[in-house]
């Protein structure tokens, strides 16, 4: 007996089933009944895109020069674009031609940047629960995976010190995170001080996912990483169109920082890809130069849908917290389901009051005990799932 | 009865000593979590297990040639040319019951009274006992946890007398989990050569590894093949550990000795057995890799926790499914019940008795700084034993 020649890779074996299948078949087989699922499970943003950036589209993908091959790195106006706006942001200088690199969305952008940096065996750690993409495309580069249970602050760095000081190898790269998706924690300067004195100390790299930097509430501003003395060393942060703007299916990304990181997955990216559709870009460097005020309107609708979720759910007795970030909210279980598992929960959920939400489980083994929203239906439509969710806990016991 | 003076020698195995201790108290309603044997937590593959119930109803039997089915011989030739590169006719393997008989085996076939044999420590702790039996006088040389747990080449050479006939290189090994590379063993092999030893490849470990690819030193030096013996066995790749089955590979006439001593002891292994093996050899690899895959994300979760705990450190491994970490952090410590930690032996037994998790210590190993710890248990129970551990050491004064 011959074993088939025809196999998936073990890179492939590797990746788990989709966690969030289950709770997604049923969503399906709810809404081919009929019934009128809330869909708060996958962060999906359902605004549209401000209609000047659209507009921009349309208008350059009718010039004939722009259905050319593009750059895998970025049209250079586009990256000088970034340049810009980071210095408008957070202060950071950084240089168009080495420091930036154009990703299709974050997600491209941090697979291959762990294709680039990695070697089979490196160690990389990631807090846990995550953004999946962070553990999975660690899985993907042939890395082991360390997770650190994440908490809030310092205590994480506490808990990570402790850890990395034990282990040998030293890991290569540390993966964090804020405005935090699922658990949207958020940082401050200091935090982010405090990570770089550990990594410096370790000689380890970081990457800074900021997806969120302008999803956030109240008066708080997300800081960038690089804005830490000297962060350029040895930290590379990818940035994102996708909720800042309402760009999701834009795919339109940025990994920025460290010129020798950057300039690796350039590199590896030269090789993968003719870059993001030109039009798609144009239309990006007008988003980022053009007036920002819809960012305002965009994180402020998030605002008014949190109040609303957090405010039902605490009335229909589940404790939560106002988020000062993201466009989620991270909801520990309540009592009497809090053994119940996210999973299960989820589904009933689902099943008795009509509302999707994501298990906690599906950003990693921490993440048990946890459901997140993501607030990616309008008011009403949020006011009606806190009634089904109150149907759910009647119906449930 | 007066027993030999042969077997009062042999030191008893520690890893058993300990299993019947957890076994003892887990028999008094003690839920004791057994991280202390060296076998895979899976069942035997099902067409492995088909494979075998078709020979026994086909009347396998019966006596097949001592040293083994012709046709397993072969597999066993295709094998080490697929995996390891190596060119064996049948004529130059012998299988045996357990890869343990194939090395007492070797070792009866290649030494004389007082012949000494390099055992890297660490080691696994059947070397020294059956090189003793065997009349030979182990060497150990010890290499820490800064070394990778790995012998050095000047190490192996000045460890050499005009008495030294053979070295032992265990590659993943137990209790480490170290994978030599292909350039770490072409440079042990060179002093090999040079001095005219054999070497003794012990190469069970070979489908349990992360990073590298598994390197056979028979195959890297085409001068030192003929001095190679090549142990490997179906336990820990097959998930078989009950079946009983190993096999050497190496120059014919040391073939032809130990067929003469095996004719004489035990004669071939199981004939059942060897069907399977069979089946198990030239079947798909589909288990073995989903095997290994689930070991990898235990691995890298088990040296994440022992890593963070205070006093510990851990080395992260490149194969096998043990974790090895040092623990001399914690010696001279008393625990919570007043016991002085003054080495390993007394650090597992305090575990076991106080945290109800069965280690087995460093010094079963030659290494008594350290501690094993086998993965090979489901992920639930290895979370219970961590987290248990870390309550434990939270009670050291």
């Amino acid at each position: 007996m011959e074993t088939s020649r025809w196999q998936e890779s073990n890179r492939i074996r590797r990746l788990p089933p989709y966690v969030f299948a289950r709770v997604n078949r049923i969503k399906m087989e709810a809404r081919w009944a009929g019934r009128d699922v809330i869909d708060l499970g996958m962060g999906n943003p359902d605004q549209p895109t401000p209609g000047h950036i659209v507009a921009k589209l349309c208008e350059s993908a009718t010039d004939p020069k722009t259905h050319r091959y593009s750059l895998s790195r970025g049209i250079p106006h586009l990256r000088r674009a970034v340049s810009e706006w980071y210095d408008r942001r957070f202060g950071v200088s950084l240089d168009p031609e080495t420091e930036i690199c154009a990703t299709l969305g974050s997600k491209e952008g941090l697979c291959h940047m762990m294709l680039a940096i990695l070697d089979e065996g490196d160690t990389v750690v990631v807090p846990n629960p995550t953004y999946p993409s962070h553990l999975y495309s660690v899985v993907i580069a042939g890395g082991n995976l360390c997770s650190v249970p994440f908490l809030e602050g310092g205590d994480f760095v506490a808990r990570l010190s402790r850890m990395v000081e034990g282990m040998y190898p030293k890991p290569k790269l540390l993966v964090v995170s804020y405005p935090h998706n699922p658990t949207t924690v958020v940082a401050d300067l200091a935090l982010f001080e405090e990570i770089a004195d550990f990594a410096r100390f370790h000689g380890m790299m970081v990457l800074h996912d900021l997806a969120y930097s302008e999803i956030t509430f109240d008066g708080y501003k997300a800081p960038s990483f690089l804005q830490v003395k000297g962060a350029k060393d040895f930290a590379v942060e990818m940035y994102s169109m996708s909720k800042t703007y309402s760009m999701a299916g834009w795919r339109v990304g940025f990994c920025v920082g460290n010129p020798e990181i950057v300039g690796a997955l350039m590199r590896l990216k030269s090789y993968y890809d003719y870059g993001i559709f030109a039009p798609v870009q144009i239309a990006a460097i007008v988003a980022l130069r053009g007036p920002q005020d819809c960012v305002r309107q965009i994180a402020d609708t998030y605002q008014i849908r949190r109040d609303i979720l957090v405010e039902g759910l605490n009335r229909v007795g589940w404790p939560v917290e106002k988020p000062k970030g993201t466009m989620y909210v991270w909801a520990k279980i309540p009592q009497p389901y809090a053994d119940m598992g996210s999973m299960d929960f989820s589904v009933m959920l689902l099943k008795h009051g009509d509302v999707a939400v994501s298990p906690g489980l599906g950003f990693g083994e921490h993440g048990e005990g946890y459901v997140r929203f993501a607030l990616v239906e309008n008011e009403h439509r949020i006011k009606q799932a806190v009634k089904g969710i109150k149907r759910a806990f009647e119906a449930g016991g | 009865m007066r027993i030999s003076r042969r077997i009062k020698a042999m030191a008893p195995s520690q890893t058993v000593a300990i299993t019947d201790k957890a076994k003892k108290l887990r028999a008094s309603g003690v839920d004791v979590v057994a991280l202390s044997l060296g076998e895979p937590d899976f069942d035997t593959p099902q067409h492995i297990k088909d494979a075998a119930v078709a020979a026994i109803e086909a009347g396998c039997g019966h006596y097949t040639p001592n040293a083994g089915l012709p046709e397993l011989r072969q597999a066993i030739c295709d094998k080490l040319r697929r995996d390891n590169g190596l060119e064996y006719k049948p004529e130059n393997v012998i299988v045996s019951s357990g890869a343990k008989q194939s090395l007492y085996n070797a070792l009866q076939a290649l030494l004389d009274p007082g012949d000494e044999v390099v055992i890297p420590a660490p080691y696994w702790v059947t070397y020294p006992e059956l090189v003793k039996l065997s009349g030979g006088v182990p060497v150990e040389v010890l290499a820490e946890d800064d070394a990778g747990f790995k012998m050095t080449p000047q190490q192996l050479d000045a460890a050499c007398t005009d008495k030294t006939a053979a070295v032992i290189i265990n590659s993943p090994s137990n209790p480490t989990g170290a994978v030599y590379t292909a350039d770490e063993l072409t440079a042990l092999g060179e002093v090999c050569l040079r001095r005219g030893l054999t070497v003794i490849a012990d190469e069970i470990y070979e489908k349990i590894i992360y990073d590298e690819a598994h390197a056979s030193v028979a195959a890297l030096l085409p001068k030192l093949k003929p001095q190679v013996v090549t142990v490997n066995g179906i336990s820990k790749a097959y998930a078989m550990t009950g079946w009983r089955l190993g096999y050497v590979a190496g120059h014919s006439d040391l073939i032809k000795a130990m067929s003469k001593l095996q004719g004489q002891i035990t004669f071939h292994p199981a004939a059942v057995t060897q069907h399977a093996t069979l089946a198990a050899l030239n079947g798909p690899e589909d288990d073995v890799v989903a095997m290994r895959e689930e070991f990898r994300a235990r691995r890298d979760y088990v040296v994440g926790r022992l890593s963070a705990m205070p006093g510990f450190s851990c080395l992260m491994p490149g194969g096998a499914f043990y974790a090895f970490p040092r623990i001399s952090g914690v010696f001279g410590r008393k625990t919570g019940a007043g016991r002085a930690l003054d080495g390993s032996p007394a650090v597992c037994e305090a575990i076991l008795d106080e945290a109800h998790v069965a280690l087995v210590p460093g010094s079963a190993f030659g290494a008594p700084d350290y501690l094993r710890l086998s993965y090979a248990a489901a992920r639930q129970r290895l979370e219970t034993a961590l987290d248990r551990i870390e309550n434990w050491l939270a009670t050291l004064s």
